[in-house]
């Protein structure tokens, strides 16, 4: 509330008297400062940000952790760009789970569950590139969740991601919600505002047939 | 429980152990159920793989962008930075040697406990990690002092250490660090140069600092680059 205020307050003094360039840029930092600084701090929201999706959290947690994650990763025979690539995974990892609501009960904060994905990753890493592990380093690295291959070149798996963008937009929410964030159908039914169960279960159905089609033609 | 109803829980993972045991029966019997469940973990790939390269793009896309903010907000931050360089340029006599801490130190991460495997544990090990993460390093370092009273290993004396960094009470810290046998040489030895070396430079102490770092840069270690840059910055 407070925080409001004191926006509204730096608003009015821009529009009132705001022509010192000086002036300006003190308010825009203040502002700033205000705007972004709380969401560094604030765990639970910060998680909730997360699962939705919001595009500035997602930038924060990345910006925030990036250098202690390169720092951490140095011990690693590793190149800087492996390492970028693998720090990128395991934010993506961390937004799955966000979305899958797997953060909800976290009970560690997120920069150490951010640093457990990044193990696991860096061990899973060094383990294809046919480096040395060496196990004691990792005794804890066990986690859920599922790691595909970029590279994997497989047709009709091509085929399925080129098709599955070509669905409508309600098909791709649906099957979005119920196999990418695995949520029962009682939710995408309330999320999505169905009335019916029946027709949420049918609407499925028929994208996922509509979907078999366009591979089969 | 018809088959679509059995593999809707199969994908939203609520399959009891019965349904389990069905599940998996149907799948070695029956034909046309294996297809779709095939079929339908198939898409759930194809969708997951697309909203990780659609992430990634964007994560990447965050990387090159860097540079192209706005520049009134660069304008902002610089006439912070010289705010600030004011600032202690007026309250501290020794501009150099605060610049260039300010510079180089970093918070170290928590590498030693994540908590994400029994997350219920309440262990000191797990709490005093817990409070180091949290940035609560006064809890932090009560935590880490009494594990390392009773246990004696390097990780609680290295992040007790740490811990009194945090909290700005850089003679304790430096007293910490000098308990370290640096002639051990394990995983923490090259970061506990780095920052008993940083603690130096914070308490003026430059030419001690400058052994350190000259040990860290004249072999291979993960600081070795950032120690050389901070030689050069002193010398």
């Amino acid at each position: 509330m407070v925080k409001q205020i004191v926006v509204v307050l730096a608003l009015v003094k821009w529009k009132s008297k705001g022509k010192h360039r000086f002036e300006k840029i003190f308010l825009i930092s203040f502002v700033y400062f205000l705007e972004i600084h709380p969401l560094m701090e604030n765990a639970p929201k910060l998680t909730e940000l997360l699962k939705a999706g919001n595009e500035k959290a997602i930038r924060t947690v990345y910006e925030e952790h990036r250098n202690g994650f390169l720092l951490f990763a140095k011990r690693y025979s590793l190149g800087d760009d492996e390492v970028l690539d693998i720090y990128q995974d395991v934010i993506i990892a961390l937004c799955e789970n966000a979305r899958k609501g797997k953060l909800d009960d976290l009970q560690s904060s997120v920069s150490t569950y951010l640093f457990s994905i990044g193990k696991f990753m860096i061990y899973h890493r060094l383990k294809k590139l046919g480096k040395q592990v060496a196990v004691n380093d990792f005794e804890q690295v066990e986690m859920e969740y599922e790691l595909y291959d970029e590279e994997e070149q497989n047709s009709k798996l091509t085929l399925v991601r080129n098709y599955f963008s070509q669905l409508g937009e309600q098909c791709k929410k649906v099957l979005t919600l119920f196999y990418y964030e695995e949520k029962k159908l009682d939710e995408i039914q309330e999320l999505l505002g169905y009335t019916n169960k029946d027709v949420l279960k049918s609407q499925k159905s028929r994208c996922l047939k509509q979907l078999k089609d366009l591979i089969n033609k | 429980m018809d088959h679509e109803e059995l593999i809707e829980k199969y994908f939203a993972k609520s399959l009891n152990a019965d349904e389990k045991s069905m599940f998996d029966q149907l799948m070695q019997t029956n034909d046309a159920f294996r297809e779709q469940v095939v079929y339908e973990k198939e898409v759930q790939k194809a969708i997951t793989m697309n909203e990780r390269q659609a992430l990634k793009k964007k994560l990447q896309s965050f990387e090159t962008k860097k540079p192209k903010r706005n520049y009134t907000v660069w304008y902002a931050a610089a006439s912070f930075a010289v705010m600030l360089g004011i600032g202690f340029w007026i309250f501290s006599n020794d501009v150099d040697t605060n610049a260039v801490y300010e510079e180089y130190y970093q918070s170290y991460p928590n590498v030693v406990a994540p908590t994400v495997r029994g997350e219920n544990s309440t262990d000191i090990k797990s709490e005093a990690f817990y409070s180091y993460d949290s940035g609560d390093y006064t809890k932090a370092l009560t935590l880490f002092s009494k594990l390392y009273d009773t246990e004696k290993e390097d990780y609680s004396l290295f992040y007790k250490s740490l811990s009194l960094m945090e909290l700005k009470r850089y003679d304790e810290a430096l007293t910490s660090f000098e308990q370290f046998d640096l002639q051990k040489n394990n995983g923490f030895t090259p970061y506990v140069k780095w920052y008993k070396a940083l603690t130096l430079v914070k308490l003026e102490q430059e030419e001690k600092a400058l052994v350190l770092l000259q040990e860290l840069a004249n072999s291979t270690n993960p600081m070795q680059k950032m120690a050389k840059e901070l030689v050069v910055e002193l010398e």
